[in-house]
């Protein structure tokens, strides 16, 4: 289908639309939620809560005979929170750390849910059909109730997200102090673990359980490239969780085969990836940059230093030229010289003199003054030499 | 700015303003503090000093109830933890938190409000004022926009120590604030802990650069686990005690103690 299909369809297709919603709205609560996950330190949770979710849906179809989503995801959601219990029980009353904890519950959980769902597959009855669908998620399956389900106690997560907004932050930022000031850490890390429970086992139908995480990691990971505050970092990774949610969603409706988990994923790993790149401040682009202006500008200070050391060893009169191999000499394996020379003549600092010849103007004398006189006063006993001139005794 | 009955609990002058009984603090077997008994005196500036690992910082969140106690308890203003928990201000070692957090300085200084507030309700204009002014007493108040991980290491402290004043406490408990911190910043703390003092507040704080314990404090207690001696610096900081806080490693106290107890061995013959 072309893109042009896609949007039309995304407009007048009932199912289409319908799951794009679905997808939107668990895309942009698992985001929002997961902000706090990521910035805790506690992403390997979301992984351990979603797959610890399977059991749950297996027990609650077993036990119910029903496929009914809220039946499954109350289920999902009650296996997922004992999960998370067992996690912060071993991590409080023995030894094994966090992450082992982590990855002992999620593999058990995951291993028993695998069980469950194998005998629920091999019951003679047709009503099981489908189940497996939460391993790898199926946006296709989702009904308009579905999708209510998910806006309607989406909504509801965020709300207490909003309300809670201090005591969650609190927590994240500094928990002790919080207990300090005589909050119940606790109980806000309970609701807060709570909330993210609710975020994950929304979207498993969806995503699955397997990939569901990344619903929880991605969105939150890219957003906080782009900003330095907390409210505008959960506003931003809901709204790419949400768009993720509708494109991965949509690509997988439209007849590819493929499961939506793995579309899901891929288009919020792509903001990841994109946000790592070229985020101002802390993108990997914008780091290169920085790290070249400040070699180049190191290098050309230096250059500046070394002329105006053989200014001042010879007593010179201001424009009073040095050779350029003197500065290549003095450069002692530093490179660029000659380009630090043009850098300097650009800013009026230093001008040529003769082909050979270099000079600081007025302006470079009093930028060197400036940069290293008080490195001369500083070692002065021992080296009355700027500084800058390193290899020059 | 801030009456120094601002806070709850104020108290008949007569009880000190910490006062520790047979505390006994155990993680696992091995005990942390053990039979602790401590009076802090109301209005005065008291450095906890003692080797790594001899329980300053959980002395401190036992004071607060931060770990479990095993034995013992803790009185503050004459009353329990519960009743004065408002009077009481807390700044934890700086390395405690993520200082990558997306959140300005204004923000962190505002959770010291967070406590009045109670549940749910955000600080407003007034909370921002008293932010600022508490940002201004330690010469903070540029940068208050700042997103806190452009912060050095000074400033940090300095902003830690802000978002306890804003709490307008009456007692403030310090973890290390003088660790690895500038000159500047130095000077800054020391001046906002004079100026506590002055007001009738009380502040404790862990040390750990003894050369500055008479010059910054009044009273000084040695902790090894046990308490060692507390009382007025001039009286018990002396080179005998600082050899029973700190055992057999002598020689590293020779080289910091050699000037450092001068004004307290002064004290002492004369």
């Amino acid at each position: 289908m072309s893109d042009g299909g896609l949007l039309h369809g995304l407009i007048f297709d009932y199912t289409l639309r319908t799951v794009a919603m679905g997808a939107g709205a668990l895309g942009a609560v698992a985001g929002a939620l997961g902000c706090f996950a990521v910035l805790r330190r506690q992403s390997l949770l979301g992984d351990a809560i979603s797959h610890a979710a399977l059991p749950g849906i297996g027990l609650a179809f077993l036990f119910t005979g029903s496929r009914a989503t809220p039946v499954l995801v109350l289920g999902a959601a009650l296996a997922g929170w004992v999960g998370t219990l067992f996690v912060l029980g071993i991590v409080r009353h023995s030894r094994i750390p966090e992450d082992s904890a982590l990855g002992i519950i999620l593999s058990v959980f995951f291993g028993i849910g695998l069980v469950i769902l194998t005998y629920v597959q091999r019951q003679p009855t047709a009503a099981q059909a489908g189940l497996d669908t939460f391993l790898f998620g199926q946006a296709a399956t989702l009904m308009t109730g579905d999708v209510l389900l998910i806006v309607g106690v989406g909504m509801g997560a965020l709300l207490l997200l909003a309300l809670f907004w201090k005591e969650f932050k609190l927590l994240s930022f500094d928990r002790e102090f919080g207990r300090s000031l005589g909050f119940e850490m606790t109980r806000i890390d309970i609701l807060l673990t709570t909330l993210l429970v609710v975020g994950i086992v929304l979207g498993l139908q969806t995503v699955g359980v397997v990939l569901m995480s990344a619903m929880v990691v991605a969105p939150a990971a890219a957003a906080r490239q782009w900003t330095d505050s907390l409210s505008l970092m959960v506003v931003l990774a809901g709204v790419l969780g949400g768009v993720a949610g509708v494109v991965g969603a949509m690509i997988s409706a439209t007849g590819s085969g493929i499961p939506t988990g793995p579309t899901i994923v891929l288009a919020a790993s792509a903001f990841v990836a994109i946000s790592l790149l070229v985020a101002p401040n802390r993108g990997l682009l914008a780091g290169g940059l920085r790290r070249a202006r400040v070699r180049r500008n190191v290098r050309v200070d230096a250059v500046l230093g070394d002329l105006y050391a053989l200014a001042l060893q010879h007593g010179d009169p201001v424009g009073q030229p040095h050779d350029q191999g003197a500065l290549e000499v003095m450069a002692d394996g530093r490179t660029g010289v000659v380009r630090s020379l043009e850098v300097l003549s650009e800013k009026g600092l230093a001008q040529q003199i003769g082909s050979n010849g270099w000079a600081l103007t007025e302006a470079g004398v009093r930028r060197a003054q400036t940069l290293y006189d008080p490195l001369v006063e500083a070692a002065d006993a021992e080296d009355p030499l700027p500084g800058g001139g390193e290899g020059v005794s | 700015m801030m009456p120094p009955s601002a806070a709850t609990g104020s108290s008949p002058s007569s009880s000190p303003a910490v006062e520790v009984n047979d505390l006994t603090v155990a993680y696992r077997e091995k005990p942390v503090l053990w039979d602790v008994d401590l009076t802090v005196r109301s209005g005065a500036l008291t450095a906890i000093v003692g080797p790594n690992g001899a329980g300053k910082t959980t002395l401190i969140k036992a004071i607060l109830g931060m770990v479990p106690v095993a034995a013992g308890h803790v009185r503050i203003l004459g009353r329990s933890l519960k009743e004065s928990r408002g009077a009481v201000a807390y700044v934890p070692q700086r390395g405690s938190v993520d200082w990558d957090f997306p959140t300005s300085v204004e923000d962190v200084v505002l959770m010291g409000t967070y406590a009045r507030l109670g549940w749910i309700r955000r600080p407003g204009a007034e909370e921002r004022k008293a932010a600022g002014r508490a940002l201004e007493k330690v010469g903070m108040d540029a940068f208050s926009d700042r997103q806190i991980s452009q912060l050095s290491g000074g400033q940090q402290q300095r902003v830690f120590l802000a978002r306890a004043l804003v709490q307008e406490a009456r007692i403030y408990l310090m973890d290390e604030p003088f660790q690895g911190v500038d000159a500047r910043t130095e000077r800054a703390i020391v001046d906002v802990l004079r100026e506590l003092r002055s007001r009738g507040d009380t502040v404790v704080c862990v040390h750990h650069a003894l050369q500055t314990v008479p010059e910054y404090f009044d009273d000084v207690a040695l902790l090894n686990v046990r308490k060692i001696v507390s009382g007025p610096v001039s009286r018990v900081f002396t080179e005998e005690n600082l050899r029973l806080a700190y055992g057999g490693r002598v020689p590293f106290l020779q080289g910091l103690m050699s000037g450092a107890v001068g004004a307290a061995e002064e004290g002492r013959t004369t």
